[in-house]
């Protein structure tokens, strides 16, 4: 290389080297390295430095300087920034924002899950392919499971759901779990079915049926429904106690179900309102999966856009048929859900009965801490949308450094990145009151509890207004809503403005425990089905 | 009162016509339904017009365009597709039918149409425009505003007529401005069948320009329009009942200019991907992408946009070649390949 042509090589590296010092001032100013990092862990295992990254690398490829700013949207709307061939944040920081352009175009977490949205029969698919190298087992292999009973079949319960009930989480698990347990307290047979894969929704006449048979916790195989009929229907009552509940249809068809339950000897029993199944295919009412739709009539426009529109009508006739054959007394854990229940197109019933999960019963009041400590704004449980996460995310980072709150997260799994205090919180069977206990240690002031569906039933809100904790909720979250304004326990909100203005003005400080009365609980859990059925006959 | 509702479309489109046709039917019974198709069967897509959810085809080839295949010629597959929307709606007039009604293949009803008609006592002609209130702004009023004073203040996804009167008068004018100027020629104040609209209320009387924003809601009004689905599952537009989308440019442009204005009004995605679950569900896998066999000479070449430009320009051309797809000696394709150059 000759003398000259090296020294413009030196020039335009140094030309360089300013450029990039310059934008390097100017995009410091609003980067967030944390964020970087936390959604950018390829670089974050390198050992660079992420504002290095960003400026050399990162902006090319399309990563975001901060959850602000997105650089994909940003070129997408600004040819004259792509034809410029600058940093698009340096270029937002200097000009573009004086001049109106926008930095990110905020299309909502619901946007998101409609991005990734699984159709019901692609769903459905995914069960049966999960299903598919399941071994069945044979009418003898069932009988001689059987026999292996606490009563010889005398005294049997038998519960119907959507999935084995030992080793998936949730609140339906938890109530036959209950189940489970007093009916080893009182010695009597407890016969499950359900699919051998969680099933997205009923399975229609004439699908192969498949069911999974636990019997006192211990799984017998999986056999088709008829083979299960036959082999309850060779052994009769005989003047025990026999009863059944239906926690969810899920994965069964009526008219097998309604064959176990005569082979049996039964006619009466429980239907649960754990969901909603019974109305729609999409069993929380969630339009798409992203809003409340309150089961409006099946030929809407709104059922005519959702994925669950086509699958309706179906999955109402089934859970019809259910109820014609059975003598079924529907057992709904609130009032709220009950009434909403009846009034959307349920299907004729002859009982009804409201029973809760749990009970609170007051322990004393709680104790006030300092009136000038930021406000504790918690959050409980996983992370997802239909709970709530995307409002509390957004306060979290909006309200950031803010001295007038603390932002805390209890629950199994930390959600990277965002200024909030995580605590490992896990609610299991040997440690019930868990999270009641630590949202009661942490003296968390607001539980943001949101949920898009019209909850039957909350454990979160039990546990919260239990722990002496204010809740604050939208007025689609069902059981929540009217579990806090039963309990005076804190605040149901029309909008997530509402929420947002609540904290923009300091409002929600007026639901700090200093400045509450506020009152600690015993929660105590029902029997489920086994408080109505009489233990002795 | 006799409806027709018709849509002009080739075969690449029939995905989008069978939705907007399913729609109709849904919310219309009794309209008489018309697919009017600038086309032929691809090879190996066995077309039957009585399993569609139209009640009759009509081929451009029937319309008695004079010169059909010099003419159709003369345009591609957008310009042509507009332009067989004029000789239809005017030959319709005298079809028994008391109103006609033209809906773009990639619109969708939502509700049913009944307050056209209503309307259409008291009026001949009825318009839809592109915007109903105004942008403020900047990229706004680029994207919206400034674009449709280039290609048409009113959008011809959507007119309705009553067959008599002013909407005859109506329909006879577009049908001879049509067949001569209906080229996406911008600078030229040209935009196919739509920009010609702009002169409607000037040159016709009884129109009426539907300012309800349930009406042609599509990516350049989103800015100005909120979707919302009620628990009464009904969907409204700023209020008011959805009547009808029209779904332009189904792919990534579209989705940009949707997710800009869309924003955080989620039922517009849900829509969206409602959409695109029913196009891809009538998508018959036989029909190639893209197909449309006026797009090639009759050995199989491509047809250039520019020579169909210099085709139409040239009257000398038009005159030596009547059939100017045709291949082999002696033809345009010929005459292109020695002597154009």
């Amino acid at each position: 290389m000759s003398g000259a042509i090296l020294t413009l090589a030196r020039r335009g590296t140094a030309w360089a080297r300013r450029r990039l010092n310059a934008e390097r001032r100017v995009v410091a100013a609003e980067f967030d390295r944390n964020y970087y990092l936390a959604v950018n862990p390829d670089v974050a295992v390198t050992g660079a430095d992420p504002l290095d990254h960003f400026l050399a690398h990162g902006w090319r490829e399309g990563r975001d300087p901060n959850g602000r700013f997105s650089v994909v949207e940003y070129l997408n709307d600004n040819p004259d920034v792509v034809a410029a061939g600058v940093n698009p944040f340096a270029h937002y920081l200097r000009s573009g924002r004086a001049e109106g352009r926008t930095p990110a175009h905020d299309m909502g977490f619901r946007y998101r899950i409609l991005a990734r949205q699984i159709r019901p029969q692609d769903q459905l698919d995914a069960a049966a392919r999960a299903t598919l190298g399941v071994k069945i087992g044979t009418p003898a292999q069932l009988s001689a499971g059987l026999a292996s009973s606490r009563t010889g079949l005398r005294d049997l319960h038998i519960t119907f759901s959507h999935d084995d009930y030992r080793t998936n989480v949730g609140g339906v698990q938890l109530c036959i779990q209950r189940e489970a347990a007093g009916l080893v307290e009182r010695g009597h047979d407890h016969l499950h079915l359900c699919p051998p894969v969680a099933w997205p929704m009923l399975r229609l006449a004439g699908e192969e049926g498949r069911l999974l048979v636990l019997l006192n916790g211990r799984p017998l195989g999986t056999f088709p429904p008829a083979v299960i009929a036959e082999a309850l229907a060779r052994v009769p009552a005989s003047g025990g106690v026999r009863s059944f509940a239906v926690h969810s249809l899920l994965g069964h068809t009526a008219d097998e179900t309604i064959a176990i339950v005569r082979a049996a000897g039964l006619g009466a029993g429980f239907f649960w309102l754990h969901d909603y199944a019974s109305l729609c295919a999409g069993y929380n009412l969630l339009r798409n999966n992203v809003e409340d739709c309150a089961a409006p009539p099946p030929n809407s426009a709104a059922c005519g856009i959702c994925i669950y529109g086509p699958w309706r009508g179906p999955q109402a006739a089934a859970h019809a048929t259910l109820f014609a054959g059975l003598d079924l007394t529907v057992v709904s854990p609130a009032a709220r859900t009950l009434d909403f229940w009846r009034a959307s197109g349920a299907p004729p019933i002859s009982r009804a009965v409201v029973h809760p999960h749990a009970t609170l019963a007051p322990r004393g009041p709680a104790p006030r801490p300092s009136a000038d400590r930021p406000l504790r704004v918690a959050y409980v449980g996983w992370p997802v949308a239909h709970k709530g996460w995307p409002l509390f995310q957004q306060l979290a980072l909006r309200y950031a450094g803010d001295p007038r709150y603390a932002f805390h997260h209890l629950g199994a799994r930390a959600e990277p990145g965002l200024p909030v205090s995580f605590r490992e919180v896990r609610v299991t069977a040997e440690q019930p009151a868990a999270m009641q206990a630590a949202l009661e240690a942490a003296e968390i002031d607001v539980l943001i509890f949101w949920p898009l569906w019209r909850e039957t039933f909350s454990f979160t809100v039990y546990e919260a207004i239990a722990a002496g904790c204010a809740v604050i909720t939208g007025p689609d979250s069902g059981n929540v809503a009217a579990m806090v304004e039963a309990q005076d326990a804190g605040w149901v909100l029309e909008t997530p403005d509402a929420l947002e203005a609540a904290f923009a003005s300091g409002e929600v400080a007026k639901l700090a425990r200093a400045r509450r009365a506020s009152m600690l609980y015993d929660m105590t859990l029902s029997g489920m089905t086994l408080d109505l059925i009489p233990a002795i006959p | 009162m006799k409806v027709l509702a018709y849509s002009s479309f080739t075969f690449s489109y029939l995905n989008r016509a069978r939705v907007l046709f399913e729609s109709l039917r849904r919310h219309h019974p009794d309209w008489e339904l018309v697919a009017l198709m600038t086309d032929e069967p691809p090879p190996g897509f066995d077309f039957d017009p009585a399993s569609e959810p139209f009640d009759r085809v009509v081929w451009a080839s029937d319309l008695g365009i004079p010169n059909f295949k010099s003419w159709l010629f003369k345009h591609d597959i957008i310009e042509v597709s507009t332009a067989v929307k004029g000789p239809f709606i005017h030959q319709a007039c005298a079809g028994g039918a008391d109103v006609v009604i033209y809906l773009d293949p990639d619109t969708t009803l939502f509700a049913p149409l009944d307050p056209l008609l209503d309307w259409l006592g008291d009026h001949d002609i009825l318009l839809t425009p592109h915007l109903i209130d105004p942008n403020d702004d900047h990229m706004a009023i680029l994207d919206n505003d400034i674009s449709t004073l280039r290609t048409g203040i009113y959008n011809l996804g959507f007119v309705a007529i009553r067959t008599t009167g002013e909407g005859a008068r109506f329909a006879k004018w577009w049908n001879d401005r049509l067949l001569s100027y209906c080229y996406d020629d911008i600078p030229t104040g040209l935009f196919v069948d739509q920009r010609w609209c702009d002169h409607v209320p000037a040159l016709f009387d009884k129109v009426k320009v539907i300012r309800d924003p349930g009406y042609n809601v599509a990516s350049w009004n989103l800015s100005r329009r909120t979707l919302a689905v009620g628990k009464d599952g009904a969907i409204t537009v700023n209020g008011y009942p959805l009547r009808f989308w029209h779904f332009t440019k189904l792919g990534p442009l579209g989705d940009v200019m949707t997710k800009r204005y869309a924003g955080d009004n989620f039922p517009v995605y849900e829509i969206w991907a409602w959409y695109k679950r029913q196009v891809a569900a009538a998508t018959d896998p036989a029909i190639p992408d893209r197909w449309w066999a006026y797009g090639r000479f009759a050995d199989g070449e491509p047809i250039e946009k520019a020579q169909r430009v210099l085709y139409r320009q040239r009257g000398d051309l038009q005159a030596a070649y009547p059939d100017p797809f045709a291949s082999g000696r002696g033809t345009f394709q010929d005459w292109l390949a020695h002597e154009a150059a």
